[in-house]
């Protein structure tokens, strides 16, 4: 056939790729193959439909096929791009494009490719060989820059030596500067060179650059090179230059950017930043006496400013109290009442504003006799409004009394009046905004806020659970009157958790439409601890759904980000490259990723049947987890938090359980699974090595390289286990007590790792066709029940810990009934973990045949009581859970909650059902739910 | 009193306070790094003191010949930040680049046609509606608003390149043209 007939036949295959027809692939490639069985083009594109059908091994075998002919043409290149970035394999696409450019050096694609394919791998060295060599071949400049840019980007990665770093600028710095070109062509070539200036402190040359005509120019119009050179500067210690510069544009130009005012700052307490060990006091007094005095010039230039910007910019009368505050630090302040003067003043011209309670803040730390004038001087904004400027001054007037308080001033009564005043003051506001459509946020939301802030104190002070309630009711109110108020909503999210009603919560967050990366900054706001309240064991999927819908962002952002820094490349926006790989690395190590992660582990075993297939992929998953640095990326500023200063804020005051979750509890819980899982599993390392199909991912995390995994495994970190909460710390207790005990049982009985292999590859060629590769099956195929020269180790009783684990549970879930139905839930699910914990641990001694061969009767007989016990209780907190949801919302069951005065009863009431039937539905669910795993892990 | 500086990738991480908000849209990741890619220097942040953001804004530079110019594709400024001049200084910088760097004809922009703070601001900093746009967004769905907040108007503004004014229109909110015109 001519090739321009093989071309025809195969253009129906790429269609059927494109529009995702990958069955249809596969049958087009399998009738081309059996004409042109050597054909690269169609292996790899039927290597590629079967990746996207998720039928991995049997594209591995195409896949390694393809690679061992070395090919050379685009088309089969860029096939088998896609292939092996599905399949996570970015070494062998770095190998299969060295190889195609070293058959074709002259080919300028391929080294492009070629360099393209080790950026995605982050392999920084031999990009920069790669770029070097294309530079000298090709004589295009970007490859000099791309080769400087490698560099830099090999000095900044974590894994690079600290040592290592400078040489590393340096060579940088030396192929810059012999370009051929100016460093000023562009903006951002401008700003590599500068970056690497300023890394290795080179002043001078960084000097010539900037004083130019055409650096002056680029720092004026580009924030990002300014940003270099403003570090630049900084690094030098140009305080004084970098002052007067700022203080001309902010003159001349107007420019009202607050890094120029805080330059001007800077500049004018310079003389006081002398090192005091050496400066005689004598030296001092002068230093202080220059400092006086330009203090007094920069109260002149800021007071030009504030007077000509009025209240159109807060700069100038900002910038005052800054210098004030700053004179005051530095003792060089000769006016004891300006502070509060500027603070009035800011009031009077400001506070109609939402931002002038952030913006003062940090003024508000006062003395006494200040503190008094201040709060007085609160204590007299109006708290008639007409307008809303009023209301607003109203607002924060109220928000700086809140946020000034006392310990002795927060008690159950004072904070009683507090909310009943503020709702009522909130009612007052409400015709304010009536006539705003309803796309707008209402002026006098934030007074519910306050008051819901106060609810939630008042709950804290008293426990009663009617607190929330009353706040869940006024929000509930609030948001029909300000129907796009995602503060409100933030605020019902973490009060409906807190009341129990964990669906009301879900209701809410759907509703704020969160999406994209707000995932990963969000979701905690429903997942955190969400296994308290998933009824995944009972089949509703509802929150383990929504654990998987968080997560779709991770795959985003390994699919896409590296070809944007790709594209950056490309593009020559050298200023962009560190931060997209930095912001790559922040997703894909995000600290909620995996504690979402491990949340859905826990609801996922109450649910699918716990098998040895679980239990490999998940050890294999979680032991990379674990091998992580992890990034916090949630978002708890954006919680509305109204509380006094010295009490805990909005956030801290409403976690679940009332602890907060982070990476001590993500590192723990790791240990606690890694450890259960190894033990249960038959993987080994050599095992797992032979297995893995991707690249294995890079180890960041910081720990002691001495340590083995085991050893890492059972380490305690005291820190740590503080996060826990009392429940979630016995249950560790319980799981580490139990790995200790059955640890030698499942060494001994494990198969060996060569037994293991020729199972897998007996599997793979039953699925497949084909044998797995790299893999030799031992002529006598080695199987359970060999025998071993080791006598099996002595059976030892259960320790007090596990035996007792469950009878305690007991109790503590009595003794919590009278606490929240939180800790109820947390109880009972911690439960049915323990007991699932213990199938996982139990599971490779379930045939009796592994029990005879290894001669551990004694062991499965102590496990039998441990079962009998552990199923006695948890099926008693079942039935105690399915009594309570019974009784919840009937006359003797909890007094119907009690809304406030000033809103219709019957929304209260209706709300009041709606809280109690979320309440029903999660304690029956939990309870049913613990009831099937009774009965499915019977025996 | 804002700091104004250039948006960073990681600046996703960050902007709950004003995406939450529904007048402002959550993209995916790729949307905002293909503009990061692209047209760094059109992409700004304000940011207070605390480190809070406070508004950004994404723009690009397009067009062929005398059609060059630089166009605002979001502005946005949270809600507890609004009249603080915030939006004026961003887009003041994103004229001055389009302007000096890219050398533009003008500055352009679609805004909904229900908009009306937005579009009553554009009209003050010098943008004249150019055309109508029929069905260029989605519907917000929070109900009435039809015609008017699916259609947007094309807003323009002449930058130095262009002293004759050729790139506006007096009568440009009759000229009604559909989405795939544009
Ligand atoms: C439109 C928006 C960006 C304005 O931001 P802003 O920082 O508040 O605007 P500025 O303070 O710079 O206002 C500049 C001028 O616009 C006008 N303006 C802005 N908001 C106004 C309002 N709510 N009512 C009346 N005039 C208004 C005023 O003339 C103002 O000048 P002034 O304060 O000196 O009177 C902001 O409201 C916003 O983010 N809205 C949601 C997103 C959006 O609609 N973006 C535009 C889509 S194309």
């Amino acid at each position: 056939m001519s090739t321009a007939a093989l071309d025809r036949q195969i253009r129906p295959i790429y269609d059927a790729l494109d529009t995702g027809s990958n069955k249809s692939a596969i049958v087009a490639c399998n009738k081309l193959l059996k004409k042109h069985p050597k054909n690269e083009l169609v292996k790899a594109l039927k290597a590629l439909a079967l990746v996207r059908s998720q039928k991995v091994e049997e594209s591995l075998v195409l896949c390694d096929e393809v690679l061992e002919e070395k090919p050379t043409s685009d088309a089969v290149l860029t096939a088998m791009m896609h292939v092996l970035r599905g399949l996570g394999r970015h070494n062998d696409m770095v190998t299969m494009f060295e190889e195609a450019y070293k058959q074709q050096p002259t080919n300028e694609e391929l080294g492009v490719q070629t360099f393209f394919a080790n950026v995605r791998a982050n392999h920084w060295k031999s990009a920069q060989q790669i770029a070097t060599r294309m530079h000298k071949q090709f004589q295009e400049d970007r490859y000099l820059y791309w080769s400087v840019i490698s560099s830099v980007l090999q000095a900044k990665d974590a894994s690079t030596p600290k040592t290592m770093r400078t040489i590393l600028y340096k060579l940088a710095h030396r192929m810059i500067t012999s370009s051929p070109t100016p460093p000023y062509l562009n903006a951002d070539r401008f700003h590599l060179h500068l970056s690497i200036l300023s890394e290795l402190e080179l002043f001078d040359e960084a000097r010539k650059l900037l004083d130019s005509e055409v650096g002056r120019n680029i720092c004026a119009t580009s924030l990002s090179c300014n940003e270099v050179r403003r570090e630049l500067w900084k690094r030098q210690g140009l305080v004084r230059e970098e002052g007067e510069r700022a203080e001309k544009l902010i003159k001349e130009k107007g420019d009202r950017n607050w890094l120029e005012f805080l330059a001007v700052l800077d500049a004018t307490f310079d003389c006081l930043v002398i090192s005091p060990t050496d400066v005689a006091p004598t030296t001092l007094e002068d230093a202080k006496k220059e400092c006086a005095t330009r203090v007094q010039e920069t109260r002149v230039l800021f007071t030009r400013v504030a007077e000509e910007d009025g209240s159109k910019d807060r700069s100038g009368l900002l910038a005052l109290l800054e210098l004030e505050k700053r004179a005051r630090d530095h003792g060089v302040s000769e006016e004891p009442t300006r502070l509060v003067d500027l603070m009035e003043r800011y009031f009077n011209e400001i506070g109609d504003k939402v931002c002038c309670f952030e913006d003062l803040k940090p003024y508000t730390l006062l003395g006494s006799d200040e503190h008094c004038r201040w709060i007085a001087f609160l204590e007299r904004v109006p708290s008639m409004f007409s307008s809303i400027d009023g209301l607003r001054r109203f607002i924060n007037a109220y928000k700086f009394l809140r946020h000034s308080l006392t310990s002795s001033e927060i008690t159950a009564d004072t904070e009683s009046a507090r909310v009943a005043l503020y709702a009522k003051k909130y009612m007052e506001a409400l015709p304010l905004g009536s006539d705003l459509p309803t796309t707008e946020l209402q002026p006098a939301d934030d007074l519910v806020l306050l008051a819901g802030n106060t609810f939630i104190s008042l709950w804290k002070l008293t426990e009663d659970d009617n607190n929330l309630f009353k706040a869940a009711s006024l929000l509930e109110f609030a948001l029909t009157k300000s129907k796009q108020s995602f503060l409100v909503r933030l605020m019902l999210i973490r009060v409906y958790r807190l009341l129990g009603a964990p669906s009301l919560a879900l209701e809410h967050y759907r509703a704020m439409h969160v999406k994209q990366v707000q995932h990963d900054t969000l979701s905690h706001l429903i997942l955190s601890r969400a296994s308290t309240f998933s009824l995944a064991a009972m089949g509703d999927l509802t929150l383990a759904t929504e654990c998987l819908e968080s997560t779709q962002i991770y795959l985003s952002n390994s699919q896409e980000t590296g070809d944007f820094v790709v594209r950056a490349f490309t593009g020559e926006k050298y200023s962009q490259i560190p931060q997209f790989i930095l912001f790559e690395d922040r997703l894909e190590n995000s600290l909620q990723r995996d504690t979402v992660k491990v949340e859905h582990l826990r609801m996922r075993l109450t649910h699918e049947p716990i098998t040895s297939d679980i239990i490999d992929m998940e050890l294999i998953e979680l032991k990379f987890i674990f091998d992580r640095t992890h990034h916090d990326n949630r978002d708890f500023d954006i919680l509305p938090s109204y509380q006094p200063r010295i009490s805990p804020n909005l956030n801290e005051l409403t976690l679940l359980l009332g602890r907060p979750e982070g990476h001590g509890w993500l590192s723990t819980f790791l240990q606690v699974y890694i450890r259960a899982f190894q033990q249960s599993s038959d993987l080994d390392d050599t095992v797992e090595e032979k297995l893995l199909i991707g690249d294995r991912p890079k180890q960041t995390a910081d720990y002691d390289r001495h340590l083995s995994l085991r050893e890492r495994l059972c380490e305690q970190n005291e820190e740590y286990l503080k996060t826990l909460t009392s429940d979630e710390l016995a249950f560790v207790h319980y799981a580490r007590a139990l790995a200790d005990w059955l640890e030698p049982y499942h060494d001994y009985t494990r198969p060996p790792p060569a037994a293991v292999l020729a199972e897998a590859a007996k599997q793979t060629e039953l699925k497949t066709g084909h044998p797995l590769k790299g893999i030799d099956i031992p002529p006598n195929g080695a199987s359970h029940g060999q025998k071993k020269d080791e006598e099996p180790p002595a059976v030892r009783d259960p320790p007090e810990l596990v035996v007792k684990h469950f009878e305690k549970l007991k109790m503590r879930f009595e003794e919590v009934q009278s606490k929240s139905p939180v800790d109820v839930l947390h109880v009972a699910t911690l439960a049915q973990e323990a007991y699932l914990l213990f199938i996982i641990e139990s599971l490779r001694f379930k045939p009796a045949s592994v029990v005879k061969v290894n001669k551990l009767g004694g062991l499965v007989s102590s496990f039998k009581c441990i079962r009998t016990g552990a199923i006695s209780v948890l099926k008693e907190i079942s039935s105690e859970l399915i009594k309570r949801a019974d009784f919840e919302g009937t006359s003797e069951g909890p007094k119907c909650f009690i809304g406030l005065e000033e809103l219709d009863p019957d929304f209260v009431l209706g709300l009041s059902k709606k809280v109690i039937d979320a309440r029903k539905k999660v304690f029956e669910g939990v309870g049913k739910g613990l009831g099937r795993i009774t009965a499915t892990y019977a025996s | 009193m804002s700091v104004l500086r250039p948006f960073k990738a990681s600046d996703m991480f960050k902007f709950n306070n004003i995406n939450l908000d529904i007048w402002t849209e959550t993209y995916g990741i790729g949307f905002y790094l293909s503009y990061l890619s692209r047209w760094p220097d059109l992409c700004c942040v304000q940011e207070a003191p605390t480190g809070r953001m406070m508004g950004y804004v994404l723009g690009k530079a397009e067009g062929s010949n005398a059609e060059w110019h630089g166009h605002v594709t979001a502005l946005t400024v949270a809600p507890e930040y609004r009249r603080l001049s915030l939006a004026r200084r961003m887009m003041a910088l994103l004229e001055m680049v389009s302007d000096e760097i890219y050398k533009g004809f003008f500055v352009d922009l679609f805004v909904r046609c229900t908009n009306t703070v937005a579009i009553d601001m554009y009209e003050g900093l010098g943008y004249s509606v150019y055309r109508r746009v029929r069905e260029y967004y989605g519907s917000l769905g929070i109900g009435k608003g039809g015609r008017d907040e699916e259609d947007a108007f094309d807003m323009r503004k002449p930058l130095s390149r262009d002293p004759n004014r050729r790139s506006v229109r007096p009568n440009g909110r009759e000229m009604i043209v559909s989405a795939h015109d544009v």
